[in-house]
C-alpha cells in the first residue's frame, strides 16, 4: 500500500515512516504542511494519507476537505496528540484517528480498514468544531487551486456556480452562497441576493445616478450593487472600520 | 516549608488582626465615638442633651478603647505563637483589664475635679463600665473571629484553584513529548534520554506548592528544559532570545511564572507559523521593580485559523503573582497584528 505521511514535525514524519515500514507498506512521500499534502495526493495518488490534525496554516481536517476535490481520493487516517475538540467530532461522525505516540498494532487495524472518509462525514466534523476553511479549493483542468480567504475580494453568484474573486484573479467552485455566509459571517457581509463581500476590502458605499448604492471594493475596479434591504448593514460595517 | 512571611499572606494563622495600622486605629476611634453617642442618647431620655457629658464619655470611652489596641498591638508577638482560644481569652482579658484601670483612674480623676458629684459609688461605677466592656469586647471579638474564618474559607478555595490550575501540563504538550521521545529511542538513544530527564523536572516542578517562590535562575532552569524538549520537536522553526542580564539571578517569583509563558507563545505563537519565528525574551529593572517582557509571533486576530483562549494560564499566572507580591505586582497581555507581547512585573526581593 502507498502512503503518504502528513506532519509538521520532523521526528514525527520519522517515526510514522519506521512504522509504516516496518509493517511492510511504501511511503510516497512526506508532507510538511497541508498545502504540500494535497500537491503530493495530486501528483503521487497514494492509497491513503496520515494526516496529523494539528499544523500551522491549513490544519489537517481542512487538508481532508479540500482532498475531496480529487476524482480519486485517498483514505484518510487523521493522527492527533491531544485534541478533546476533534475527537469528540470524529467519534460523532466515525471517522478514523490515531492517537500520539502511535501503537504499532493500531496503525496496522487502520490501515486494513482503510474505510473511505465521505464529504458528509468531513463536513460534519467540520460544523460541529464550528471550524471555518482557511482556504478555497477547486478543480481546473486537473489541477488543484486554492485561494486564501483572506485575499478573497468577494463571492458572486451565477446559477449553478459561484465566481470567488480574488486579488489574483477569479475561480468558479460548486457551493452555496448561504452556507458560504454562514461559513465565513465573521469576514463576510451580505451585500446582494447573489453576494457576499469580505468587510476588510470595502472602501466606501457611493450613491448611482438611478438612485441605488454600490460598494468601492479595494483590489478591485469592479463596484457592487447593494440591495435595498442591506444598505443599513453595509454602512454600519463601513462605520465600524473607521471609514 | 518555611517561607518568607512578608511574602506569603497564607501563613497568616491568627485570626487576631493588626491593631496596629493607621485604618484599624481610625475604624476603633470611630466606633467608639459611635458608642460614646448611643451612651448618651440612652441616658439623657430624662434630661437635656449636653455636649460636655458626650465630651467627657467619649474621652473615657476613647481612652478604653486606644489602650486596649495599643495593649493589642504590642503584645501581639507573643499571641500569635498561642493557639486561636487562648489568644481570644487573652485579648478579652487585655481589654477588661484596660477597662478597670481607666476606669478607676476615670474615678479618681472625675471626683477630684468635681465632675460627676453624683456617681453612686466607686464599686457601682467600675461593674457597670466592666459589664458594658465585656460585653461589647465579647461581640467584637466574635464578630473578627467570624470575618477572618470566612477569610480563611477564601483562601483556601483560591488555593485549591490555584493548585488545580498549576498541576495541569497541557496535555498537548505532554503526549507531543512523548511521541518526540518514542521517536527518539531507537535513533537518538542520548537524546531520548535527556528528553526524560527534562521532561521529569517539568512535572516535579508543576507537583510543586502553587505559591513556593523559586528564584529567577531555578525558574530560568525549568524554562530551559522545556525550550530543549520543544527544540527537538520543532527543531529549526524555534528560535529563542535571551536578554536577561538585568534581572538579578536571586529574585524571587512564584514557581512556574515563566515556563507557561513561553508555552503558550510556542503554542498559540510559533507552531502556528509554517516558516516557526523567533521568540524574544529581556528583562528590565526599573528601581524596585523587575519586568520580564516575552514578545512571540502570531498569526494576525483576523485570520480564519480559530485562536482558543489562553486565558486560564495567563490569568492564574496574574492572581498568583499579586497574591505573592501584591499590587502593582501582575502580569499585561498585548496582542498587536503579528506578534503577542506578554509583560510581568513583580519586586525585587531576594530570600533572607
Amino acid at each position: 500500500m502507498n502512503i503518504l505521511i502528513t506532519d509538521d514535525e520532523a521526528l514525527a514524519r520519522g517515526r510514522l515512516r519506521t512504522l509504516v515500514e516496518e509493517l511492510g507498506h511504501t511511503v510516497v512521500g512526506e508532507a510538511g504542511h497541508g498545502e504540500q499534502a494535497l500537491q503530493l495526493c495530486e501528483t503521487l495518488q497514494p492509497d491513503t494519507i496520515l494526516l496529523d490534525i494539528r499544523m500551522p496554516g491549513m490544519d489537517g481536517i481542512e487538508t481532508a476537505r479540500h482532498l475531496m476535490v480529487l476524482d480519486n481520493p485517498p483514505a484518510i487516517i487523521f493522527v492527533t496528540a491531544f485534541d478533546q475538540h476533534a475527537l469528540q467530532a470524529f467519534e460523532t461522525s466515525a471517522v478514523d484517528y490515531l492517537l500520539k505516540p502511535i501503537r504499532r498494532e493500531r496503525l496496522e487495524e487502520s490501515l486494513n480498514k482503510t474505510g473511505r472518509l465521505n464529504r458528509v462525514q468531513l463536513a460534519q466534523v467540520s460544523d460541529e468544531q464550528q471550524l471555518s476553511r482557511s482556504h478555497i479549493c477547486t478543480r481546473s483542468r486537473n489541477r488543484i487551486t486554492l485561494v486564501p480567504v483572506s485575499k478573497i475580494i468577494y463571492f458572486m453568484a451565477d446559477q449553478k456556480y459561484i465566481s470567488v474573486v480574488s486579488a489574483e484573479g477569479e475561480v468558479l467552485i460548486e457551493e452555496s452562497l448561504k452556507s458560504l455566509e454562514e461559513e465565513f459571517h465573521e469576514s463576510f457581509i451580505r451585500v446582494h441576493r447573489n453576494a457576499l463581500v469580505a468587510k476588510s476590502y470595502i472602501v466606501s458605499m457611493e450613491k448611482s445616478s438611478g438612485g441605488g448604492h454600490y460598494l468601492v471594493l479595494k483590489g478591485t475596479d469592479n463596484t457592487l450593487e447593494v440591495s435595498r434591504r442591506h444598505v443599513p448593514s453595509a454602512r454600519k460595517i463601513i462605520k465600524s472600520l473607521g471609514g | 516549608m518555611e517561607q518568607d512571611n512578608e511574602n506569603d499572606v497564607l501563613n497568616e494563622t491568627i485570626f487576631l488582626p493588626d491593631f496596629c495600622g493607621i485604618r484599624m486605629v481610625l475604624t476603633v476611634v470611630v466606633v467608639a465615638e459611635l458608642l460614646a453617642f448611643v451612651i448618651l442618647l440612652m441616658t439623657s431620655i430624662d434630661r437635656p442633651m449636653s455636649w460636655d457629658r458626650l465630651g467627657v464619655l467619649s474621652l473615657f470611652i476613647q481612652w478604653i478603647a486606644l489602650s486596649s489596641i495599643a495593649i493589642l498591638c504590642v503584645s501581639r508577638k507573643w499571641l500569635i505563637r498561642l493557639n486561636d482560644t487562648l489568644a481570644g481569652y487573652i485579648s478579652y482579658f487585655i481589654v477588661l483589664m484596660v477597662t478597670l484601670v481607666v476606669s478607676e483612674l476615670a474615678y479618681w480623676s472625675m471626683t477630684s475635679m468635681g465632675i460627676f458629684d453624683n456617681l453612686r459609688s466607686h464599686v457601682d461605677f467600675i461593674l457597670r463600665n466592666l459589664g458594658i466592656s465585656a460585653i461589647l469586647s465579647a461581640i467584637t471579638l466574635r464578630f473578627i473571629y467570624l470575618q477572618y474564618q470566612q477569610k480563611m474559607h477564601m483562601q483556601a478555595h483560591a488555593n485549591a484553584r490555584i493548585q488545580a490550575l498549576q498541576a495541569r501540563i497541557r496535555p498537548h504538550f505532554l503526549f507531543n513529548s512523548m511521541n518526540t521521545i518514542a521517536a527518539l529511542i531507537r535513533s537518538q538513544p542520548e537524546n531520548a534520554e535527556a528528553a526524560v530527564e527534562d521532561l521529569s523536572d517539568l512535572f516535579r516542578a508543576s507537583l510543586s506548592n502553587a505559591q513556593q517562590l523559586v528564584s529567577v535562575a531555578d525558574e530560568m532552569e525549568l524554562v530551559r528544559r522545556y525550550i530543549h524538549i520543544e527544540q527537538l520537536r520543532l527543531g529549526e522553526r524555534l528560535s529563542i532570545s535571551w536578554s536577561l542580564d538585568d534581572i538579578p539571578d536571586a529574585a524571587l517569583l512564584p514557581v512556574l511564572t515563566l515556563q507557561p509563558l513561553l508555552e503558550n507563545a510556542i503554542y498559540h505563537g510559533i507552531e502556528h507559523l509554517p516558516e516557526g519565528g523567533e521568540i524574544k525574551v529581556f528583562g528590565q529593572r526599573k528601581g524596585g521593580w523587575l519586568n520580564i517582557v516575552i514578545i512571540n509571533p502570531c498569526l494576525p486576530p483576523d485570520s480564519a485559523r480559530r485562536s482558543q483562549g489562553n486565558k486560564m494560564a495567563v490569568r492564574n499566572i496574574d492572581e498568583r503573582l499579586q497574591i505573592a507580591f501584591g499590587k502593582p505586582a501582575g502580569l499585561t497581555v498585548l496582542r498587536e497584528t503579528d506578534q503577542c507581547r506578554v509583560e510581568v512585573v513583580f519586586p525585587y526581593q531576594e530570600k533572607k
